[in-house]
C-alpha cells in the first residue's frame, strides 16, 4: 500500500525535471487575484533546493546550463536513494528515502543559478566589517566557554532544541526536508505557516507600525505591503540569538523579503539582508518556491523531542563509563 | 377589506415568533448580531481576541487557594473563579482518581509548565491573546502562547490522519455561528492548571458567534467516552483586543524551560 | 565536458555535507558500535515530530516478549502521501536493522525497516523489488 505511493513520488520527481521552470517570469502570466485585487499566493509551497547559498569554490559562472543541472539532480536522486554504508557515522540514522524525506522526493524547481546569493554578483557574502568580526568572534568564544555540544541542551543548535529552524528564519531557507509552507491571505493579513516548528508568521498588510526597538523577537517583527504584484515584507527587531545568529548577523539586521508569483507553480522569493554593523553592504539571495501539496501536519517538535533527552543522557552515560574505567585518582 | 390586514398581522406575528425562536448567543444583545461580512459572504471573525476568565486555573467553580511556589507568593496564588462548566465534570470513577492525582502532582505534570502546546479548548481561554485569520478555505487560529496553531479546514475536510496536540479541525457555518468539529487528539494536554484531563478519544465541538462588534460567544461540547460518563459543555465570552495595533507578540517559551526539562542532564561542573 | 564533470563533483560534495549535522546528533544518541537486527511485530507507530517512534514487540528465544522503541523519520511526508494511523500494518512482522541507544535501553534507530516477507515497508529501501532499488 505504501509502495504503490512510491511510484507516484518517483513520477512526480521525473515530471519536475521535464517541466523546467526557471526563475524568470513568464511575461504572459496572469496572476490569479483575490477580491481586493491583490495577487493570490495562497496554497502549499515548497522551497527545497540543491543550490547552495554561496557559490561553490571553483565556480565563477552565475548560471549552470540546463543539461548540467538536470544531470546533477538525476545523480543526486540516485545517491539519495542508495542506503548509507553500515558502520559509518552517516549510517547511524533512519533512511530519509524510506520516509519520503530526500530532496529528490520533494517538489523541486530546476534552478540554474550557481548560488542563491545574487548580489554581490560573485555569489558570495560581502566582506564583514570589523565590528561584525568582533561580534562573531565573541559568539565563537561564548560557544567555546559553554563546553562541548553534548554538555548541555543549550549548547546544541537551535534546530535540535526545537527553537528555530532554517525554514523559519526569517529569511526562510530550506533544510533537508519538510520544507513546506502554507500561505493564507485575509484582507489585512498574510499568514505563512512554516511546517517545521509550526511557525506562524503573521504579517499585517495594513500599515501597522513596527514594534519599539526595545521589543526583540527571535523571528523579528514583520510588516507587509504590496508593491504592484509583489508582496514586500520588512522585518526588524531581531534578538541576538543566543550565540547562534543567522550567518553572523546582528540583532539590528533589517530583512526585506519579496514574493512574486511568476507562474501557477512558482513563487519567486527574494530577500535582502541589510546589516551595516556586520556587512559592508547589503546582500540579496533568490530562491524559487515550487507549488507543493498539503496538508501540513502539526510539527510539535519540542513536545516530541525525546532525541535531545536521549543524546544528553547518552553523553552522561559515556562519561560515567569512562570515569568508572579510570583507576581511582585524586 | 380586513383580509390583507389579517394576513399582515399573521405575517408579523410569525416574524416575531421566528425572531424569538432564533436562540440569542449566550452573551451580548438579545437580538442576534449580524457581523460584517467577508468577501465570500461569511461573518467576519478575523481579529485579535483574549478570554478574561479564571478558567485557565480551573474550569470548574473554585475558591481562591495558595500557589505552589512559595517564593512567588500571591503572584502564583489561585484566584477564585465562577467556572465555565455546566456542572461538576462527569468523570468516570477511575478518571476522577487520575484527575486528583494530576492535581496533587500538577507542578511536575502540567504540560503548560513545560511550554507544551495547550490543546483544545484550553488554548482558547489561556490568559494570552490569540488571532483568527479567516479565509474561505482555511480559518487559522493562532495563539501567542507556545505559538500554537489550529488549522480549521472549511472545505477540504478529512479525518485526522494522526494524533496531535491541537487536534484536527473541520469547520462549517451555521448562520452566524462557526462550528468547529475537532478529533484526532493525543492524550497529553489538559483542560486547565487543575489537572482536568482527557484521553485520545476526545471530541470537541465548538460554536463561535460574534455577539457584538467586540465580543465572541464561545461554547464547546466535550465528549470523551473513555474519561467521562457523558458529554459536557463549557461557555464563556471572549473579548476583542481593541487597543490600537493589537497584535500577537512572540511567546516562544521553549528557551525558558530548557533548564527545567534538561537541567538534570547537564554535564556536572559545566557552566 | 570536463568543466561540467568538475561542476557536478563540486556540487555533489556540498550536497553530501549538508545532512551531516543531523547525523552528528544521532551518533551521540545511538551507538555506532552496537549495530543490531531485530525481528518483531508492530504494535504502534507514534506519528510525531521531530522523529517518529515505532513500537515493536520482539520475541526472545525463550519466548518472552520485549518491547522495543525504534526511532524513525518525521511522518509528515508520508501523511501527505496518504498514510494515516488507521491504514498502518499494525500486527505485521518487521525486521529492523539499526543501532542501539547509547544509554543501553531497548531503544534503537532504524536504518532499515522491512516487512518480514522481504517487501519494503516504507518507501524505497534496499529490499529486492522495492521501488528505487533499480534506479
Amino acid at each position: 500500500m505504501l509502495r504503490r505511493l512510491v511510484a507516484a513520488t518517483a513520477l512526480g520527481s521525473a515530471i519536475a525535471l521535464l517541466f523546467v521552470s526557471t526563475t524568470t517570469a513568464q511575461t504572459n502570466y496572469k496572476v490569479p487575484r483575490l477580491a481586493d485585487g491583490h495577487p493570490d499566493f495562497q496554497g502549499f509551497w515548497n522551497n527545497t533546493t540543491y543550490t547552495p547559498l554561496e557559490r561553490p569554490k571553483g565556480i565563477d559562472r552565475e548560471f549552470f546550463t540546463r543539461e548540467e543541472v538536470v544531470e546533477q539532480m538525476k545523480r543526486a536522486a540516485v545517491d539519495e536513494a542508495e542506503q548509507t554504508t553500515p558502520g559509518t557515522v552517516a549510517d547511524v540514522h533512519y533512511d530519509f528515502t524510506q520516509f519520503g524525506l530526500d530532496r529528490s522526493q520533494a517538489p523541486l524547481s530546476v534552478n540554474l543559478r550557481t548560488s542563491l546569493i545574487v548580489d554581490p554578483p560573485d555569489g558570495h557574502f560581502p566582506p564583514m566589517t570589523d565590528e561584525g568580526k568582533r561580534l562573531n568572534a565573541a559568539r565563537a568564544e561564548a560557544r567555546k566557554r559553554a563546553g562541548a555540544i553534548t554538555d548541555a541542551a543549550q549548547n546544541q543548535p537551535l534546530s535540535v532544541r526545537c527553537i528555530l529552524m532554517d525554514r523559519d528564519g526569517p529569511p526562510m531557507l530550506a533544510g533537508a526536508y519538510n520544507n513546506n509552507y502554507q500561505i493564507v491571505q485575509a484582507p489585512d493579513t498574510v499568514m505563512i505557516l512554516v511546517e517545521m516548528l509550526h511557525s506562524p508568521r503573521i504579517i499585517p498588510t495594513n500599515g501597522r507600525p513596527a514594534l519599539p526597538a526595545s521589543i526583540r523577537q527571535i523571528e523579528g517583527n514583520s510588516r507587509g505591503r504590496w508593491d504592484g504584484d509583489t508582496l514586500v515584507i520588512e522585518t526588524t527587531n531581531f534578538t541576538d540569538m543566543f550565540m547562534f545568529a543567522f550567518q553572523g548577523a546582528s540583532a539590528d539586521m533589517k530583512l526585506t523579503e519579496r514574493f512574486t508569483r511568476v507562474s501557477d507553480d512558482t513563487l519567486t522569493y527574494r530577500f535582502t539582508v541589510n546589516d551595516p554593523k556586520v556587512w559592508t553592504r547589503p546582500w540579496t539571495a533568490e530562491v524559487p518556491w515550487k507549488k507543493g501539496v498539503g496538508p501540513i501536519f502539526e510539527h510539535a517538535c519540542h513536545e516530541g523531542n525525546y532525541s535531545l533527552t536521549n543524546l544528553l543522557r547518552g553523553a552522561r552515560e559515556d562519561e560515567k563509563r569512562a570515569r568508572e574505567k579510570k583507576p581511582a585518582s585524586n | 377589506m380586513k383580509h390583507w390586514v389579517g394576513r399582515a398581522c399573521i405575517v408579523a406575528v410569525s416574524a416575531i415568533a421566528v425572531l424569538s425562536l432564533a436562540a440569542p448567543p449566550a452573551y451580548g444583545q438579545a437580538r442576534p448580531y449580524r457581523a460584517p461580512r467577508t468577501a465570500d459572504g461569511k461573518p467576519n471573525l478575523s481579529g485579535v481576541y483574549q478570554a478574561i476568565s479564571e478558567a485557565y486555573w480551573d474550569i470548574e467553580p473554585h475558591s481562591a487557594a495558595p500557589g505552589q511556589v512559595r517564593e512567588l507568593g500571591a503572584s502564583n496564588a489561585v484566584p477564585g473563579g465562577l467556572g465555565i462548566t455546566d456542572g461538576p465534570l462527569p468523570y468516570k470513577p477511575e478518571a476522577l482518581a487520575k484527575k486528583r492525582e494530576n492535581f496533587a502532582k500538577r507542578i511536575t505534570l502540567d504540560p503548560e509548565i513545560k511550554c507544551y502546546l495547550p490543546g483544545t479548548p484550553r488554548g482558547m481561554y489561556m490568559p494570552y491573546p490569540f488571532q483568527i485569520i479567516q479565509t474561505p478555505a482555511y480559518i487559522m487560529i493562532v495563539s501567542s502562547y507556545a505559538r500554537a496553531v489550529r488549522t480549521i479546514y472549511m472545505t477540504d475536510q478529512k479525518e485526522a490522519p494522526a494524533d496531535s496536540w491541537m487536534g484536527w479541525s473541520n469547520g462549517h457555518w451555521e448562520g452566524e455561528t462557526l462550528v468547529i468539529d475537532t478529533t484526532g487528539f493525543n492524550d497529553q494536554s489538559w483542560f486547565d492548571r487543575a489537572g482536568n484531563f482527557h484521553s485520545d478519544q476526545l471530541h470537541v465541538v465548538e460554536r463561535i458567534t460574534a455577539a457584538d462588534a467586540d465580543h465572541l460567544s464561545y461554547e464547546a461540547t466535550i465528549e470523551d467516552p473513555q474519561t467521562f460518563t457523558r458529554p459536557w459543555k463549557i461557555a464563556l465570552p471572549i473579548y476583542r483586543r481593541v487597543e490600537k495595533n493589537a497584535q500577537l507578540l512572540e511567546f516562544n517559551c521553549v528557551p525558558f524551560v530548557e533548564d527545567l526539562i534538561y537541567g538534570s542532564l547537564r554535564k556536572p561542573s559545566s557552566n | 565536458m570536463r568543466t561540467t564533470f568538475a561542476v557536478i563533483v563540486a556540487l555533489g560534495a556540498w550536497l553530501m555535507a549538508a545532512p551531516l549535522l543531523a547525523h552528528h546528533a544521532f551518533s551521540s544518541e545511538f551507538d555506532i558500535g552496537k549495530p543490531l537486527k531485530l525481528r518483531g511485530t508492530l504494535t504502534k507507530w507514534e506519528m510525531i515530530n521531530p522523529h517518529s517512534w515505532f513500537h515493536i514487540d520482539v520475541k526472545g528465544e525463550d519466548g518472552t516478549v520485549v518491547p522495543w522503541l525504534i526511532e524513525g523519520g518525521s511522518p509528515n511526508q508520508l501523511i501527505r502521501l496518504g498514510v494515516t494511523k488507521k491504514n498502518l500494518p499494525i500486527g505485521a512482522e518487521f525486521i529492523i536493522e539499526g543501532y542501539q541507544a547509547r544509554d543501553g535501553t531497548n531503544k534503537a534507530v532504524g536504518r532499515n525497516f522491512t516487512l518480514a516477507d522481504g517487501r519494503s515497508f516504507l518507501l524505497g529501501g534496499s529490499a529486492p523489488g522495492a521501488a528505487g532499488s533499480d534506479k
